[in-house]
């Protein structure tokens, strides 16, 4: 980047070679704060040059980004030691270059001041810090004896070599214990795919789209791959610009962006998008013959005036979205969490996607990935049931010891599932994490990691885009602190003592990894040696690799809908929604994040409620009121935010904060909604259902001002953001990109 | 701004943008920021935090308007442009507007500097200087944009606890209580860029560095480049938005063209073009 003369190449042979040590620039870490004067004891000169190190000239490294499953490629500046920023890789076919803000917060993880530096153990009921070797000892002591099944892993989304790892390690103890949960899942989409397409993560082509009709899938901030996608949205918009519709019970950052904005009564997505087909096959004569005979009579049975008095959505808006899609052909039809996670979320999502089988989508917009082609490397992908599944086996008393990495399931599960108490009956839960939360409180041990800058692993995202991508992770500087270690040679120190046959010759994760690069197929390796293998896919940071793609099936399940019954006593629905930011909660101990507003309601360091002007009205609360929104299980309390993005029957609370043990930026700020999500499951799949919890608000009383961004929402007549027609567009820019 | 220029012909300093030739300008570095193609989601100004070494504030102080983000996110919900008030429902989706420091070549913050710690420098950037500035916030308080923040604390060690001071960009300062800041178009990538080609005795080349905002940025709505130099890709976006530095108000050919930029009218004269958000209706 700055011109600076050291051959990359050079300096990553250097870094295999030295493997996680070599970042072992040692040297000015600390600020200018002391004069040379006063420090000058400490002053050490460069007698003997650092080899590679130009003091004042900071080298670029490719590595691949951890903060959410998408898998970007990043570059990270590293100067005298230190990491400084990190940029997107632009060679990476994921994200092109582009990094989200979640991602440039991965800085603040790595160097974040909460994080663990030392192992805990529970002595006499409270967590003490001890060392690496003490609370090794101790995993080693309470775990090698259990057999099989007793033992569990309980994981956020995991892939590459770590997953290949973990694997083997159950292998080794007979254990099929592995739950992968994560909170913002695409789960349900992913069963009615397999069903209906025979592939659970097919490629959606955003290029190819002419309109897109997205039921509440933020594929611009937390969908599957929202940097990616963004990229795609991008050239979606240009030349000849596609229309995005999106309908959804309160706006995310992807209908922010729509041409056209549809609320609609959560949980009756499928009678929408049946009402649509219904238009489509009646009033604009589209071939109904892709479709099986039972799917179009449930489709014949949602007129208009049915799919109004259900979905709430007007009549000719349905008459608009279908004629959108039939005069912008290709389109793509999307579902998300708010479509999906309801009793009725897979019945929704089939006939969403039915919607791309009767337009003729799917083979055009919607096609194969192939799948990665080194299966043992593909990403398991999390689901919410996972995490029932591992609190009822928890619950039975069947777990004698549970390992807890990448999720923080104690934070996230619903109060009714009464997760603590279950996970309790563990006898010995051993937390693999950088920070402490609410789980590691409850942990036996607590095993700091290196953080995703300092180790090594691999990374294959779920979604694919059309070069697949391996992405290569390598540690970008030094461990901040000795007493920890990469999750991989956590993984790679327990199958040591397992299957020492095979594991032992490795002396750390990175020579595994290097050595199991070197295993992968010769296809991939472009008839390169092992070490111009390795050195290669190292520098670029990832292996782009080809594959062969079958085509797509179409089938069609039965579409009969079933929508909840209206509930007197809880008249609103709630929605928790996902947030390009905090996610989870998992970032919320990052300071850039909680400063940077909400991209919607622009609010910051905080919980909100969004609310429809009408309901603020008919509450008698306005914008920083506060509210208690009540459920059958339990109240939260929030902060109004009044805006016409949410339907009139939701409160909309954002997830991420709430947190109760996380760290000086996160713990006590904000509310949780999903602690008050009611005990209801998507009743195919078994997703916790999310989006299906009815509550009741009530006034407080009190207010104070919302900590929110800017003051006017109005341009006031003047021209800060000016619009145009698309056809204006087009007449100037359509066809050709003009630069 | 020197003693000389102030005395000796104010108006033709002030206007020298428009009649041209005043400053003898090296670069010009501007940007162009595609609305059609920005969705508001912030990568910008995380990126700018952290590149720029931008103090965390906390709750309070934002809510005091304190906070210290050089790139914001305004988002607006009105659509004055398309007549509509979207009735009961927001259909339109939101206005995002990224709006940094416009680096106007007719500034209004320079002229009331009282100690001349901003100016304009013959990249023709708003440059401020830190150990110059008093503090006087009249810049700020002229600024149309509100695109100025003022150090009120000291933010080191609250917004650094270690080890996160360890992340700081080196290539900059850390500003102190009392002075003002603002974006400098990311100016250590501009220094570094240029003390790198004139060590290899070849000028800037258009694209061989970015500001932070449009390196990282998921659309490239953003770009960024120099403006004497016709052959950049800024060059041609304003060039082809048929919109010209100098001018309070634009005589475009083609009058459906997207480019404009925010309260020009104020003959600021920004250096940031906006192209226009597009809806379908």
């Amino acid at each position: 980047m700055s011109g600076n003369e050291i051959n990359r190449r050079d300096f990553l042979k250097f870094m295999g070679i030295g493997g996680a040590s070599a970042a072992a620039l040692s040297g000015c870490d600390m600020p200018t704060t002391v004069t040379l004067e006063e420090g000058k004891e400490k002053v050490a000169a460069y007698l003997v040059p650092e080899e590679y190190v130009i003091p004042g000239v900071g080298v670029w490294f490719a590595s691949t980004c951890q903060q959410c499953g998408a898998g970007c490629g990043v570059h990270g500046r590293v100067r005298e030691g230190r990491l400084l920023k990190v940029e997107g890789n632009p060679d990476s076919a994921i994200n092109w270059g582009g990094l989200c803000q979640m991602g440039q917060a991965g800085l603040q993880g790595h160097y974040n001041p909460d994080r663990l530096s030392k192992p805990l153990v529970r002595k006499n009921g409270s967590l003490v810090e001890v060392s690496w070797n003490e609370a090794w000892a101790l995993v080693e002591e309470k775990t090698s004896a259990v057999k099989g099944d007793r033992a569990a892993w309980l994981t956020g989304s995991v892939s590459g070599h770590q997953a290949a790892l973990l694997s083997k390690l159950q292998d080794s103890v007979g254990s099929k214990n592995h739950f992968v949960y994560e909170v913002i899942n695409n789960r349900v989409a992913e069963a009615v795919n397999e069903a209906m397409l025979g592939e659970a993560v097919p490629r959606y082509r955003f290029d190819k789209a002419k309109a897109i009709l997205s039921f509440g899938a933020d594929f611009l901030g937390t969908w599957v791959s929202p940097v990616h996608f963004t990229y795609e949205y991008a050239g979606f918009r240009s030349g000849d610009r596609g229309v995005l519709i999106t309908v959804e019970p309160k706006m995310t950052l992807t209908g922010a962006n729509s041409d056209l904005w549809v609320a609609i009564r959560p949980g009756t997505e499928g009678v929408l998008a049946l009402g649509i087909a219904n238009v489509l096959l009646t009033k604009h004569q589209v071939d109904g013959s892709r479709l099986p005979a039972a799917a179009r009579d449930a489709i014949a049975q949602y007129t208009p005036d049915k799919v109004t008095e259900i979905t709430g959505v007007a009549g000719d808006t349905v008459v608009k979205i279908a004629t959108y899609l039939k005069q912008r052909s290709p389109s793509l039809v999307l579902s998300g969490a708010s479509a999906h996670d309801h009793a009725n979320g897979y019945q929704s999502a089939a006939a969403i996607m039915m919607l791309n089988v009767l337009l003729g989508n799917v083979g055009q917009t919607i096609e194969s990935s192939g799948g990665f082609p080194v299966k043992e490397l593909t990403a398991k992908r999390g689901s919410s049931k996972a995490l029932a599944d591992f609190a009822a086996l928890a619950d039975q008393g069947a777990l004698d010891v549970a390992f807890i990495y990448g999720a923080n399931p104690v934070f996230t599960a619903p109060a009714h599932m009464k997760f603590a108490d279950k996970l309790a009956k563990v006898h010995f839960k051993v937390a693999l994490t950088l920070f402490a939360d609410e789980t590691t409180a409850m942990a036996d041990v607590v095993l700091p990691l290196a953080s995703p800058y300092e180790s090594w692993g691999t990374m294959v995202a779920a979604y694919q885009p059309q070069e697949m991508t391996l992405g290569m992770q390598q540690p970008l500087m030094q461990p901040l602190y000795a007493e920890t270690r990469s999750f991989g040679d956590v993984l790679l120190a327990l199958l040591k003592k397992r299957n020492a046959a095979d594991y032992q010759r490795y002396d750390d994760y990175y020579a595994y990894l290097r050595n199991a690069m070197t295993q992968l197929p010769a296809g991939l390796r472009q008839g390169k040696s092992d070490a111009e293998f390795w050195d290669t896919t190292v520098q670029k940071g990832l292996l782009k690799v080809s594959t062969t793609a079958p085509a797509l099936k179409a089938n069609v399940p039965d579409l009969t809908q079933k929508t909840a019954a209206a509930a007197s006593d809880f008249p609103f629905h709630l929605v928790p929604s996902a947030r390009l930011g905090l996610w989870d909660g998992r970032h919320a101990n990052l300071p850039w994040l909680q400063e940077a507003p909400d991209q919607v309601s622009k609010v910051y360091w905080d919980s909100w409620a969004e609310l429809h002007p009408k309901t603020a009205a008919q509450l008698g609360v306005k914008e920083g009121d506060f509210i208690r929104i009540e459920s059958d299980q339990g109240a939260i309390e929030a902060q109004v935010y009044v805006f016409k993005g949410v339907h009139p029957e939701v409160v909309a609370v954002p997830m991420g904060q709430g947190h109760e043990n996380y760290g000086r930026y996160a713990s006590k700020r904000g509310v949780n909604p999903l602690k008050i999500v009611s005990a209801v499951t998507d009743e195919k799949t078994g997703e916790i259902a999310t989006h299906a919890t009815r509550v009741k608000i009530t006034k407080t009383g009190k207010s104070s001002q919302l900590p929110r961004l800017g003051g006017s929402d109005r341009q006031a007549g003047r021209r800060l953001v000016g619009t145009v027609t698309a056809d204006v567009f087009r007449k100037t820019e359509g066809g050709s990109n003009v630069a | 701004m020197s003693l000389k220029n102030l005395l000796g012909d104010w108006s033709k300093y002030r206007k020298g943008h428009e009649e041209g030739g005043f400053h003898k300008y090296e670069h010009m570095w501007g940007l162009a920021i595609d609305l059609n193609k920005c969705i508001g989601c912030n990568a910008c100004s995380v990126a700018c935090y952290a590149e720029n070494n931008l103090a965390v504030v906390g709750k309070d102080k934002m809510l005091s308007n304190q906070g210290m983000h050089w790139l914001r996110i305004e988002r607006y919900w009105d659509e004055p442009q398309l007549g509509g008030d979207d009735r009961d429902f927001q259909e339109r989706g939101a206005s995002f507007l990224p709006m940094m420091c416009q680096q106007c070549n007719a500034a209004t913050c320079e002229p009331v500097c009282p100690v001349a710690a901003t100016y304009h420098t013959p990249d023709g950037l708003n440059a401020q200087v830190y150990n110059r500035c008093i503090g006087s916030r009249y810049c700020s308080n002229n600024c149309p944009y509100r695109l100025r923040y003022f150090n009120f604390y000291s933010y080191y060690e609250s917004s650094w606890p270690a080890p996160l001071h360890m992340q700081l960009n080196p290539d900059l300062s850390v500003r102190d209580k009392g002075v003002m800041e603002k974006c400098t178009f990311c100016v250590q990538r501009i220094r570094t860029a240029k003390d790198t080609a004139r060590a290899e005795n070849r000028k800037v080349i258009d694209g061989e560095f970015n500001t932070a905002c449009a390196q990282s940025c998921p659309t490239k709505a953003i770009t960024f480049g120099d403006m004497l130099n016709p052959d950049s890709a800024v060059s041609k976006k304003w060039k082809a938005q048929q919109v010209e530095l100098g001018k309070a108000e634009q005589h475009k050919a083609n009058r459906d063209l997207r480019g404009y930029r925010v309260l020009e009218g104020l003959n600021t004269d920004p250096k940031v073009l906006y192209l226009e958000r597009v809806r379908e209706v």
